[in-house]
């Protein structure tokens, strides 16, 4: 069942189209992380969802009753919506205790104060939280108080859970046991969730469909695997990943693999961008750092680099390569001894896209 | 009408009369200014012989220019001392500086009148310091009715508004900065003129805006200590105006006004200007950075004490013991001995008279009970200009700025026509609520700003949580707005408390039998020249205005910005 | 200024005379009283207050007015003390409104009373005491004087020890000539451009004395100083910081020195001008039978002598507590003249007069 609908949402603020005409589904039991670099509009265009913001356009249906839609001047306010929100500063009221802060939105909704404490009581003891219901919130840590405000935001079993980073205020040892809990916490739960945030690693490993957004539009959208490993646009596949990014000139011959030459350097590659070449003479080649394979010995269809330096980074280390003006970032298990190293790129790795 | 409708509706209300209370006494002004008779008058005519007259007397040229050097020599004389003072007291590791910042505000507090006599009574030319210093020298060599003293008391007195500001600013900029340029081998003063006075520039020229529009607002000092010499600002000249043509001249203060107001009002809205640029400065500076402070060393602590502790005997100790003095005396001069002279009977003779002591309990009402309904009164406006991005927002912005140019005096001669010709405000006229009114009007911008000051420390999230969670705007207010600022809001009843104790030229034209206030007397008994009852009232105002001060520190109000 | 004891001696003393008077035998109306009054007391009663807009302020206003309340205990006294201007202000502003506060005016701003007559905001009424006042002080019994005040000098009597006092004005203009150095600074006077007494005194001075504007070109080339108020000239001359005030109001000179053995008075011989506190009825007066009641308390002997107690001079001859005025007149060695109530102190309100007078004023200053 389909809990929410955006439809070309779009917003200005003096001037400045800061939405332009964003759109998507979620479906009931499914989690969509709306990803984006700062300034990308995700975040407003969270807000607009929760009805924070007002946009100037667009159409938003939450659990089939339409909270927004400009041509029929419907714009219900925030707690019409059936949301539940978290905040990115959890955002927990100071003067209530995790009780009263969890029983608010039951409160507001009159139900019974027997029922009230029911539903408190098992939803925090559901988040490991039940022996903190007498305490204030700067009594907390920062991993407890993001429980508080998840449950705040669940209690009354809104329509839509939005979530607003909610893992950035975390430190990362916390954050990588949050995304499993959250994950699983909503599967359960069987809601539609909706998650802004600006970690990759977090949207992949949290949720089941990811949005790219740039600009205040929607670049792409897929499940993590499709947005990974099948970028449609230069932006999106530089954004995921950590990535070698080489300019050059388009070379097509019929009957052979595309192939770009870049600073003397020919590459075979494969045409990923959803349009076709604009300009043959200007393209992009995106290759993830960890496809290309570095030895200190030649092998077919390598090619010789020189060593400007390696970095330990714990589990691994990463190589510094040079080749005239081109260099490339790399990886490997071994430090690289000799002066000289041979690279390896396949054309199935090398990327190539309109810039 | 759904409930998303009633906050808009409510916030538009709340402006629109809020908007309604402001232009009705600046409108009723200028009318009056363009008549040739009072606007009540069936004789009055519109007319421009108001401008006429003014714009011929020579009179009025020389209050202009009085006022203006007034009003420089306030900003010359404050704002390097009032820095100075700030940066003492935040940036360096002076003794005492914690007890010595509430000493340092005082002079804010004491109403201007009050400062006045107590510097008349006490270095004027027959003050107790003048007479001891002149039979021990032979002479005292200065003059505080002369255009340089009153100014120098002015800019003295207005120290603390500078210091206000610019400390609050001091106190935000990260310590870092001064210790890179200390490890680079500045001395103290170095850094504080390279770098601390660079970064607080902004801070230091709104001061100055601020204490310019002040300056050109100024009542007491120039009513108390110009008179003997005849020396004029603007405000005294429209409280003069009567004499002149010996019956009230309204159209006359009417034009007169309208010239301050051509001249304050482009003042407030630098003011404002700067008050947002000044913001956006600071807080590139980084909110809660950490101060480390720099060492003065032992010739730098006796020389900053020293400094400190001068502005202190003449900003403080001259005048407050020159009216504690006098309050308890009625007869002093040369060859008489103080001690003989020790009397509670100008106290005696205040609590006799019924409207003297009306007075002080008036006063005390107004400002207690006064203060408290101010407070719920500005909290509803500041509730409904907050997160208000609006017209009506916009409205109120302009709005709270048109008191602030307007003088108290004619504030209160507007609410007086108002409160006498408008019929639904007639009943309220004899009682302290027309008072009050103008009151909270005179006090509005200093008022909506402790509290919106208030309400903007509550993060937005808090108030998003609440709404997302299913409370409408006024279930928001009342169950998360409210609640977190409640202690703020005890501080600020305490400060508006003590700015109603020192009102003073409010109430001249407004009070009548039974709603008789202290500053306002002080001004009515002025003219008959009562000192002896003057000084009683004085001393009565410093120990309410004491009180105040003692209840506003036990409430934690903020003093700062 | 009076002290306390004084002013329990006055409330006592008149309440003592009042009872012999008016309210404690109502039924035998003193002489002269129209067989109605009684019937007017009643309705003053069941008006049952009394607004007195004035600028006698409340030291000196309040012994008459606690005689009144104990003559007539069912009368409330609402006393405002607005200045001249301020009482003015509001009677215009409230007559215009429609809203008429003020029963009784009572104040010393002669010229602006006659104003009020001229506007028609004052009523008038015959007072059975009329009989007792100088002719100058009943203007067509709506305008009457309640008090004479002689102008005159304050001196502070050790700076002055090694001068010979003038006792003239004659002798006044010339202790200011041939003693202008040792003057300088030394001198105070009202000031008219911010005092409404301060002009009446000098305009009057002005109209009636030929000598009045050498006198202030004498005091200017002293350097002297101008004051809004005889009480700020006193604070002055008791700290030694003038040595002579002239043009003051000298029933309050008197009060002085005799509390304060520094200080001295001079009443000059050869003219000592007075004015008059004169009071009216207002027209739509919210309490008009109370309003009669209290100007003719403000007229009778029990009135006056809670007045005279405390440095108001009588205007009635009869009057035995504090000065009145034969007393006054013998004081000023005959030549006491006070300013009549006549509509020639509308003169004074002219804004042309007004201007020469002010700038003639502001020459001789200059010298």
């Amino acid at each position: 069942m389909t809990d929410l609908v955006v439809n070309n949402v779009q917003k200005w603020l003096g001037g400045v189209q800061i939405l332009s005409g964003a759109s998507f589904v979620a479906e009931k039991g499914r989690i969509v992380a709306l990803l984006g670099a700062s300034g990308s509009g995700k975040t407003t265009l969270l807000r607009c969802i929760a009805g924070l913001e007002q946009p100037e356009l667009g159409i938003i249906r939450i659990g089939g009753t339409t909270v927004l839609d400009d041509k029929a001047g419907v714009a219900l306010p925030p707690e019409q919506r059936q949301i539940g929100l978290v905040f990115q500063s959890y955002a927990l009221w100071p003067h209530r205790t995790v009780f009263d802060n969890v029983a608010y939105g039951l409160k507001l909704r009159n139900v019974p104060a027997g029922e009230i404490k029911a539903k408190v009581e098992a939803i925090l003891e559901k988040l490991g939280l039940a022996h903190l219901a007498a305490r204030y919130p700067d009594q907390l840590s920062g991993g407890q108080q993001q429980r508080v405000a998840i449950c705040r935001a669940l209690v009354y079993e809104p329509k839509v859970l939005l979530l607003d980073e909610p893992l950035s205020n975390l430190d990362a040892k916390l954050r990588e046991e949050a995304r499993f809990w959250i994950r699983k916490l909503i599967l359960d739960l069987k809601i539609c969730a909706i998650m802004v945030t600006h970690d990759q690693a977090e949207a992949l490993a949290i949720a089941d469909q990811v949005l790219l957004l740039k600009g205040g539009s929607i670049v792409q959208s897929g499940t993590p695997l499709e947005i990974y490993s099948k970028p449609e646009t230069f932006y999106a596949a530089d954004f995921m990943g950590t990535n070698n990014v080489l300019s050059g000139r388009l070379v097509r011959t019929s009957g052979h693999s595309d192939m770009i030459d870049c600073a003397g350097l020919s590459l075979a590659g494969i045409w990923r961008d959803r349009e076709p070449p604009a300009d043959a003479n200007s393209v992009r080649a995106v290759i993830r750092m960890e496809a290309i394979s570095v030895s200190p010995e030649p092998s077919p269809e390598s090619a010789p680099f020189d060593v400007e330096g390696c970095i330990y980074l714990g589990e691994k280390w990463e190589y510094r390569l040079k080749r005239g003006d081109l260099r490339l970032r790399a990886q490997g298990h071994e430090p690289l001894g000799a002066a000289i190293a041979h690279c390896r790129i396949p054309a199935s790795a090398t990327w190539l896209y309109n810039p | 009408m759904s409930l998303a409708a009633q906050a808009p509706r409510f916030r538009a209300t709340v402006i629109l009369t809020l908007f309604a209370m402001v232009a009705a006494p600046a409108a009723l002004i200028i009318y009056q200014s363009f008549l040739s008779a009072p606007f009540f008058d069936e004789a009055a005519r519109p007319s421009l012989e108001a401008y006429q007259f003014i714009l011929t007397d020579p009179e009025f040229y020389r209050a202009l220019w009085t006022t203006t050097l007034y009003a420089v020599g306030m900003v010359v004389v404050a704002v390097p001392l009032g820095g100075l003072l700030a940066f003492l007291i935040t940036r360096t590791d002076l003794k005492g500086r914690r007890w010595l910042e509430p000493l340092v505000l005082v002079p804010m507090f004491l109403s201007s009148i009050v400062l006045a006599f107590g510097y008349t009574v006490a270095v004027g030319p027959s003050g107790f310091v003048t007479i001891a210093f002149r039979s021990v020298f032979g002479a005292a060599p200065w003059s505080i009715y002369t255009l340089p003293g009153i100014i120098l008391i002015g800019g003295l007195s207005h120290v603390p508004t500078v210091y206000l500001y610019v400390a609050s600013a001091m106190r935000r900029l990260p310590s870092d900065l001064e210790e890179a340029a200390r490890t680079a081998g500045a001395s103290v003063w170095r850094v504080s003129l390279d770098v601390t006075l660079p970064m607080v520039l902004p801070a230091l020229v709104f001061s100055a805006a601020l204490n310019l529009l002040l300056g050109f607002e100024t009542f007491g000092i120039p009513l108390v200590l110009g008179d003997p010499n005849g020396i004029l600002v603007l405000t005294t000249y429209i409280y003069k105006v009567n004499t002149i043509f010996g019956a009230p001249t309204y159209q006359v203060m009417a034009a007169v006004t309208v010239f301050l107001i051509l001249i304050t009002l482009p003042l407030v809205f630098i003011q404002r200007r700067l008050l947002r640029h000044a913001r956006r400065f600071a807080a590139v500076g980084g909110k809660g950075a950490r101060t480390n402070l720099l060492k003065l060393g032992a010739a730098g602590q006796v020389i900053a004490l020293s400094i400190i502790g001068l502005w202190l005997l003449v900003s403080v100790v001259l005048p407050v013991g020159g009216i504690i003095l006098r309050a308890f005396v009625e007869n002093w001069g040369e060859g008489i001995r103080l001690s003989e002279q020790l009397t509670l009977a100008n106290f005696q003779r205040v609590f006799e008279l019924p409207s003297l002591s009306r007075g002080i309990v008036n006063t005390i009402l107004l400002a207690a009970i006064g203060g408290a309904v101010a407070v719920a009164f500005y909290l509803v406006v500041g509730l409904a200009g907050h997160r208000n991005h609006g017209r009506t927002g916009t409205l109120l912005d302009y709005s709270v700025l048109v008191p602030r140019a307007l003088p108290g005096l004619i504030v209160g001669l507007a609410f007086f026509w108002l409160f006498l010709f408008v019929p639904f405000l007639v009943p309220l006229r004899t009682t302290l609520f027309s008072l009050l009114i103008a009151y909270i009007i005179v006090g509005l911008s200093y008022g909506l700003r402790i509290i919106q000051a208030t309400l903007l420390q509550v993060a937005p999230e808090l108030e998003e949580s609440a709404r997302t969670a299913g409370a409408d705007t006024f279930r928001t207010w009342r169950d998360v707005v409210i609640p977190l600022v409640r202690p703020g809001l005890a501080g600020a009843w305490a400060m508006i408390m003590i700015v109603f104790l020192r009102e003073y030229a409010t109430g001249v034209y407004l009070m009548s039998a039974g709603t008789e206030v202290i500053g306002s007397l002080m001004v009515s008994l002025l003219t008959s020249g009562a000192m002896d009852q003057i000084a009683a009232l004085s001393f009565i105002s410093i120990l309410l205005t004491a009180v105040g001060l003692t209840l506003a520190l036990r409430l934690g109000a903020k003093i700062h910005d | 200024m009076i002290n306390r004891r004084q002013f329990v001696l006055a409330s006592a003393a008149s309440a003592g005379v009042l009872g012999a008077g008016l309210s404690a035998r109502a039924q035998e109306l003193p002489a002269g009283y129209p067989a109605d009054y009684k019937a007017m007391l009643e309705k003053a009663r069941s008006e049952g207050a009394v607004s007195i807009y004035t600028s006698t302020d409340d030291v000196q206003g309040r012994p008459i007015v606690e005689a009144f309340q104990k003559a007539f205990p069912g009368i409330r006294v609402d006393y405002n003390d607005l200045g001249t201007n301020g009482a003015y202000n509001r009677i215009i502003s409230e007559a215009a409104a429609k809203q008429v506060g003020s029963d009784v005016v009572w104040t010393s701003a002669m010229d602006l009373q006659m104003v009020l007559v001229q506007k028609g905001l004052a009523e008038a009424y015959k007072s059975p005491e009329a009989a007792r006042l100088p002719g100058w002080g009943n203007f067509n019994d709506t305008l009457y004087g309640t008090t004479v005040e002689p102008v005159g000098i304050l001196y502070n009597k050790a700076q002055l020890a090694s001068f010979k006092l003038p006792k003239t004005r004659a002798e006044l203009l010339a202790f200011m000539r041939d003693n202008k150095d040792a003057l300088k600074g030394k001198l105070a006077t009202f000031d008219p451009e911010k005092s409404g007494t301060g002009f009446l005194f000098f305009s009057n001075d002005a109209k009636t004395m030929p000598d009045t504007f050498d006198l202030v070109r004498a005091f200017g080339a002293t350097e002297g100083k101008t004051y809004g108020s005889s009480g700020a000239m006193r604070e002055k001359i008791v700290s030694g910081e003038h040595w002579l005030a002239f043009n003051i109001i000298a029933s309050y000179a008197i009060e002085w020195a005799a509390k304060n053995p520094a200080l001295g008075y001079i009443l000059t011989s050869d003219h000592t001008a007075a004015f008059s506190r004169v009071a009216n009825i207002s027209k739509g007066a919210p309490h008009p039978n109370a309003a009669r009641v209290f100007l003719d308390f403000l007229l009778a002997n029990s009135g006056q002598s809670a007045l005279a107690s405390v440095g108001a001079p009588s205007i009635r001859t009869d009057v035995t507590s504090g000065l009145n005025l034969t007393r006054l007149t013998e004081m000023a060695g005959g030549n006491l003249k006070p300013i009549p109530i006549t509509t020639a102190l509308l003169e004074a309100t002219e804004p042309k007069n007004r201007a020469d007078f002010f700038r003639r004023w502001k020459e001789a200053l200059r010298g």
